[in-house]
């Protein structure tokens, strides 16, 4: 029984964090309109930051600056919002798929970088000598992994209700704004560049957070944390969730993560003997078959987007019939 | 009608009895299991065969009686060759499945997290067929695996000291390093450089390839600066084609040392056996005893096929000394108590058994009455040190008409005072 709740406990920590990746992708994608395919160069330049500067002193290793782990974390979102402003001011002016390549190229590009600055980032060996914060108190037992996933859940409500707010205010409907026509917003005397740049770098850093959370958690990260498939499987998140819903972006990590993870238990768990070596393909083919399905039959996602006139930030008061959208 | 439903009732319950009695029967035999984890990647074409193979093992110790009589269940998991995965995996193998032994993982990005965030902090012992890197060996050495890791690769810094050793015999006095840039390379790359220089080879420079570009000009260019006598290999054969071709082009000198992974054909077809008549290259060797040859025969007879591929040979001894651990702690063992007993299956004072059932059976035997025995498997006399790690003999081998020849066999001993030498 403690060990259903301790693996419970690990899942949602991981789904929690893939959760608040999928909501920094949805502010781009979803309400600005951005195609970020480079998720996984954000995410790991949090994981990285938060690493480098919370570790203490090693041996051929930069840093050593062994910065108290809030203040690394948050650190860990600077690199990643820095990144993302430089990314953002040379290739935002590119549109959908040319963005998307690009920003793609930028992912291979860091994942390649971390690969080879051996004396930054350990290498191909990865990051190591980081302490989890606080566990020589705690202990490395299920306490601490409750602890973690409080941790992470609160930060998880907080950006979820950060968002909220932002795509309620006016600045989101000028997201939308740009996201469904941006000449007629620039027409309005909007700077749709400014607000793109805004948007990217706000989603990067909340990347960010999400990796740094996610190192943090195995007090590990390594180049292969951080391939293409990673960026695969957040916007595989975020389409079947729903893009333009912040639910929907929480639903969509916890029920792709559960049928990434679940499918492969299941299988070692009821596949016949002679087939459990193959269950590593089925579960390809099980999570291939989710998503196709999703895209065939639900396309908006779980949680599609609510579609609103511009006042809808203040729903509790019933609009009347024939008002005017300011 | 009235007969055909008391047929039909009497198929009824005989087929009951017949379920009863296969049930009943099924029981006496497995009145208990013993699961074991293996966290391998199964869905990539190489690790396939080092999922059957560790499956054969469980096959076998099962023959030979299972773990205190009891059957051991090998859960298997895809680990997709990512870290997220095989950490959720392992995981749920832990704390679902409550296993107390872990194979796994074959790629060292996965096995570190692993280790890390779960098998130790869960006192879960966790044995690994593949992972070379020596990160693993830094942990170890900085106590962060509590004794619970062990491996039966033997790391980059043995493959490493007899490259270096073949390129002094060569009679190099300096060599360019090229490596593949990735963590088995990285690795690679750094130890073979250090050990040419302590043994007095110049290395005019290390330079990292990535995979699958189209050219490494530009790196070959800079390999040549320095002038080095040849160059030292420590690539993959798409990639090592591509830059020998151009190394030659532009005119650096024929004498290499390669990597056991460019042992294949595709490689010297694609560079020309011509230029390669000066090129010598290490591979690490099942040893030349009886029990590995055992070996080939029973997995020739199981698979109908040679055991040719990365890690098979491993992958069987890793499964086997785990499972001889589990039946020497009993079948109620923490993972910690598994990995203690590990020193009294692989005690080179010990009653040497060989790798099959009978030997399974046999080692049970010795182990239930507190002896000790010398485990000889697929990859010789496997002993740890310290750290988990284990050295292997070594080959030194060349390229001919058909395929490639071993110059020179390196005994255990041999690659030991390489390693130690220096």
């Amino acid at each position: 029984m403690i060990g259903v709740l301790s693996y419970l406990v690990f899942f949602s920590t991981v789904a929690a964090i893939l959760s608040i990746a999928v909501l920094g992708l949805n502010l781009q994608w979803g309400n600005t309109g951005l195609f970020n395919g480079g998720v996984a160069a954000f995410f790991g330049a949090g994981a990285y930051g938060t690493l480098i500067l919370a570790r203490p002193a090693q041996e051929a290793q930069f840093g050593g600056f062994d910065i108290p782990y809030l203040v690394a974390l948050a650190g860990g979102m600077a690199v990643a919002a820095a990144l993302a402003w430089v990314v953002g001011r040379l290739t935002l002016r590119l549109r959908h798929d040319y963005l998307a390549i690009a920003t793609f190229g930028v992912a291979v590009a860091f994942e390649n970088v971390m690969r080879t600055t051996e004396w930054l980032s350990g290498g191909a060996r990865g990051v190591r000598g980081f302490q989890r914060p606080l566990q020589d108190v705690i202990g490395a037992g299920l306490t601490y992994n409750l602890a973690l996933l409080a941790f992470v859940l609160v930060l998880l409500a907080l950006t979820y209700l950060f968002l909220e707010r932002l795509v309620a205010s006016p600045f989101g409907r000028l997201l939308r704004a740009i996201r469904e026509d941006e000449t007629a917003a620039r027409s309005l005397g909007k700077s749709p560049a400014r607000i793109r740049l805004t948007a990217f770098v706000a989603g990067s850093a909340i990347m960010g957070l999400a990796g740094g959370l996610y190192a943090t958690t195995y007090a590990f990260i390594s180049p292969q944390d951080i391939l293409p498939i990673l960026t695969f499987q957040i916007w595989a998140m975020l389409i079947v969730g729903g893009a333009g819903n912040n639910r929907g972006a929480i639903l969509g990590a916890f029920t792709i993560w559960a049928a990434w993870t679940s499918s492969g238990w299941l299988l070692s768990r009821f596949a016949p003997s002679e087939a459990q070596l193959y269950t590593g393909t089925i579960q390809y083919i099980l999570i291939g078959l989710v998503i196709v399905g999703m895209l065939l039959w639900r396309p908006q996602g779980l949680f599609p987007e609510k579609l609103v006139v511009s006042q809808s930030g203040r729903t509790n008061k019933p609009t009347k019939a024939g008002s005017v959208p300011s | 009608m009235k007969i055909g439903r008391i047929n039909r009732l009497a198929g009824v319950v005989l087929a009951f009895a017949l379920g009863a009695a296969g049930l009943a029967g099924g029981a006496a035999a497995q009145d208990c299991s013993v699961k074991v984890g293996a966290v391998l990647p199964i869905s990539v074409d190489w690790g396939q065969p080092i999922a059957e193979v560790a499956q054969f093992a469980v096959d076998q110790a099962n023959e030979g009686g299972g773990i205190g009589g009891c059957d051991i269940d090998l859960v298997l998991r895809d680990s997709q060759v990512n870290p997220s995965v095989g950490v959720d995996a392992a995981r749920a193998l832990v704390d679902l499945d409550g296993v107390e032994l872990l194979i796994g993982a074959v790629s060292s990005g996965v096995t570190v997290p692993i280790l890390t965030s779960v098998t130790v902090p869960a006192g879960v012992m966790q044995i690994s067929c593949c992972s070379a890197s020596t990160a693993l060996t830094d942990l170890a050495a900085n106590g962060e695996t509590n004794g619970l890791w062990f491996r039966t690769f033997a790391t980059a810094d043995v493959q490493a000291a007899v490259t270096a050793q073949i390129a002094a015999e060569q009679g190099l006095e300096s060599a360019v390093v090229f490596y593949k840039n990735d963590d088995w390379g990285q690795d690679y790359g750094a130890r073979v450089a250090g050990y040419l220089e302590s043994m007095g080879i110049a290395v005019t420079d290390s330079i990292a390839l990535n995979d699958a570009q189209p050219s490494y000009r530009a790196e070959i260019t800079q390999g040549l600066q320095g002038n080095p006598g040849g160059a030292v290999l420590v690539l993959y054969p798409t990639e090592g084609a591509v830059a020998v071709r151009e190394w030659l082009s532009l005119g650096g000198s024929q004498t290499f040392v390669m990597s056991n992974s460019l042992r294949s054909d595709e490689f010297s077809e694609a560079v020309g056996l011509e230029y390669l008549g000066n090129a010598l290259g290490m591979d690490n060797a099942a040893p030349r005893v009886p029990s590995a040859d055992a070996f080939v025969a029973a997995y020739v007879e199981r698979f109908g096929s040679q055991p040719n591929g990365p890690g098979i040979p491993n992958s069987y001894d890793a499964t086997m000394i785990g499972l001889l651990a589990y039946a020497a702690a009993g079948p109620e063992a923490s993972g910690s108590e598994i990995a203690a007993a590990v020193a009294r299956v692989t005690d080179p004072a010990g009653t040497p058994i060989t790798a099959d059932a009978a030997g399974f059976a046999q080692a049970s035997e010795i182990l239930a009455g507190g002896g000790s025995v010398m485990y000889q498997g697929a990859t010789g006399n496997v002993t740890f040190d310290e750290n988990g790690d284990v050295s292997a003999p070594a080959v030194v081998w060349r390229f001919t008409e058909d395929g490639t020849e071993e110059v020179r066999y390196l005994s255990l001993d041999d690659v030991n005072g390489i390693v130690a030498g220096n």
